[in-house]
């Protein structure tokens, strides 16, 4: 039986914030999705080796040592949500000292 | 009928019978009659494909081009220079990709004209294009039922005669399902027979672009153009690519055929178990050896690849927190609730479950019972593949469980699941594997069944599927919607 999933911690892992009221709605929804799943720890797999795990065995083609091209910076920021002098602004990631704003 | 056909609508545009512009135009004023009932497209390149087709008009070597003139329709979660690529989310609005994927590059090259982009469950996570952040695409058959999904708009869009030809992509069924439900040929393409370069990540072991089509000569010629090695996929794989619609003609000889036993076949409903039957008799009729398959491994597909997908999902996704691209939720002012915020606001409840289960599979103490479980289990439905296609040269099953649903008739989201039971498999296993539509159930939707053949095996599946298609003749079906 698999044990209860705790969703608060989940989403902290996962940058998600549910609202009480989504937490109401997918925490039981999830929890019998991953009974559902758990169906599979029943399987006895022990003579499968982890090293066997890739499905298809592909070589890695490899190019040319050759520069090409890349997005120029306009392009790169063309969809940046935020940007200023050329680079994608964010809110601010170190707290304390002098503010910009 | 001409318009329906990608290839004898390339033909006449190569001889100049008919004009790219002319084409277009048509297929534009489908879109205009048709759209407000089907709602196939998130948005249609008008002017863009305009300019194409003129383009195309003003060329001198048209005759070597094998898709001159021919619109395509392309799922929205491929990318596209300056045309708005959404993935039918909200995080993702109004995202305008700086680059074309891989497949849009082909197909230009190949003259084929991009008409727009369709309408899928967002990001791709669905069965019947409800999930979509917009608004649902309705079934051309029945407008009252589910397009299938989660290329439920590239589907609609192809059945409507609102283009011949449309892009789709498939991670669990997504291109094979919706096929099935408005009556198509599709294909999921062996896995890196297709570049995924442009093709928006959901799980990157099991995604490939595939192509929708009424006939098998259209998905065999659609197919061509967009395979092959691509230095921008790693995965893609460097084999060259037949002429799989020269190779139609060329016979199969003792055709060998595994059909899944009955006991996966009990929940199935008997219209589509009727059919499935049928076509094992036209099999037969074309001298196929039919032979029942025990597969063990095919019952755990499902719940083995409700752990795999979230899981790459969840990783592929955290792509999204509002830097770079997309929406971003501009009143926060701290930078994780900057990432929490944007990404509870941009994606929707679907997008939500895969992401917080794939989470939890890959989360400490729980990997191992899970992702690693679900590993194995992976590589024991491969080597179960591998010992039937030792046997047999193609496997037989049903596409789907049932027909086009209701819409709301699936609210339950394990029952949402249970669409994919025949179709998962193969993108778990990487072998190629098309439905085909065979005939109609008694209230008008169509049916199709599931081919499944080896790795890069294409030619092949297409050659069988020719050749039954030619004893059904499904095309007849199209006279009661048009």
């Amino acid at each position: 039986m698999p044990e209860k999933i705790d969703i608060d911690y989940v989403c902290s892992l996962a940058a998600l914030r549910l609202s009480e009221e989504e937490k109401k709605e997918l925490a039981p929804q999830l929890q019998r999705i991953v009974e559902w799943i758990a169906q599979i720890s029943s399987l006895n797999l022990t003579g499968i080796k982890d090293k066997e795990l890739s499905t298809v065995s592909l070589a890695t083609p490899l190019r040319k040592d050759v520069v090409q091209g890349s997005l120029s910076p306009e392009e790169a920021l063309a969809n940046a949500p935020e940007k200023e002098n050329e680079l994608f602004k964010v809110p601010r990631v170190i707290e304390g000292g002098d503010s910009q704003e | 009928m001409i318009f329906h056909s990608a290839l004898k609508l390339a033909q006449a545009v190569r001889k100049r019978e008919i004009s790219a512009e002319e084409v277009i135009n048509y297929f534009l004023r489908q879109i205009e009659v048709k759209e407000a009932g089907i709602k196939a497209f998130i948005t249609v390149c008008a002017d863009q494909a305009l300019e194409q087709a003129q383009a195309l008009d003003r060329r001198t070597d048209l005759p070597g081009l094998p898709l001159a003139g021919v619109p395509v329709a392309i799922k929205d979660n491929i990318v596209t220079k300056g045309i708005k690529t959404t993935c039918a989310s909200r995080i993702l609005a109004n995202f305008y990709p700086p680059y074309d994927a891989t497949v849009i590059k082909r197909l230009k090259e190949a003259g084929a004209v991009i008409i727009g982009k369709t309408n899928l469950d967002e990001f791709a996570m669905g069965s019947s294009t409800e999930n979509s952040a917009f608004y649902p695409t309705r079934n051309p058959w029945n407008l009252e039922c589910v397009p299938g999904g989660s290329s439920g708009g590239s589907a609609a869009a192809v059945a409507a005669g609102e283009a011949p030809l449309a892009l789709g992509s498939d991670t669990g069924g997504s291109v094979r399902q919706p096929a099935a439900f408005c009556g198509l040929v599709g294909l999921k393409p062996t896995y890196g027979r297709v570049s995924r370069y442009g093709l928006i990540a959901f799980a990157s072991s099991l995604d490939q672009i595939g192509p929708l089509a009424r006939s098998v000569e259209d998905c065999a010629l659609l197919t061509r153009v967009i395979s092959g090695h691509d230095q921008h996929d790693s995965t893609s794989s460097p084999r060259s690519v037949p002429d799989y619609l020269a190779e139609l003609s060329q016979p199969l000889e003792n055709i060998k055929v595994g059909i899944i036993s009955g006991d996966l076949l009990k929940d199935v409903n008997p219209e589509v178990k009727e059919a499935f039957y049928f076509t094992v008799k036209q099999l037969e009729e074309e001298g196929a050896q039919i032979e029942e398959l025990h597969f063990s491994s095919w019952a755990i597909g499902l719940p083995c690849y409700y752990i795999i997908a979230p899981s790459e999902a969840s990783s592929n996704l955290a792509r999204y927190d509002g830097v770079r691209y997309g929406y971003r939720d501009l009143s926060e002012k701290q930078l994780l609730s900057m990432y929490q915020t944007t990404r509870t606001e941009g994606f929707g409840a679907e997008v939500k479950r895969r992401i917080i289960l794939g989470t939890f599979a890959l989360s400490a103490g729980y990997y191992e019972a899970y992702y690693g479980q679900a590993s194995k289990a992976r590589l024991l439905i491969n080597q179960e593949f591998r010992q039937a296609l030792d046997k047999v040269d193609f496997i037989l099953t049903p596409a789907t469980p049932e027909p086009a649903f209701s819409f709301g008739a699936k609210a339950d989201p394990i029952a949402m699941y249970l669409s994919d039971i025949f179709t998962v498999t193969a993108n778990l296993a990487g072998v190629p594997a098309l439905t085909l539509p065979v005939r109609c159930s008694a209230k008008g939707l169509p049916i199709g069944i599931q081919l499944i053949s080896d790795f890069f095996q294409e030619s092949e599946l297409f050659r069988l599927a020719f050749l039954v298609e030619k004893k059904v003749e499904f095309i007849k079906e199209y006279n009661k919607i048009n």
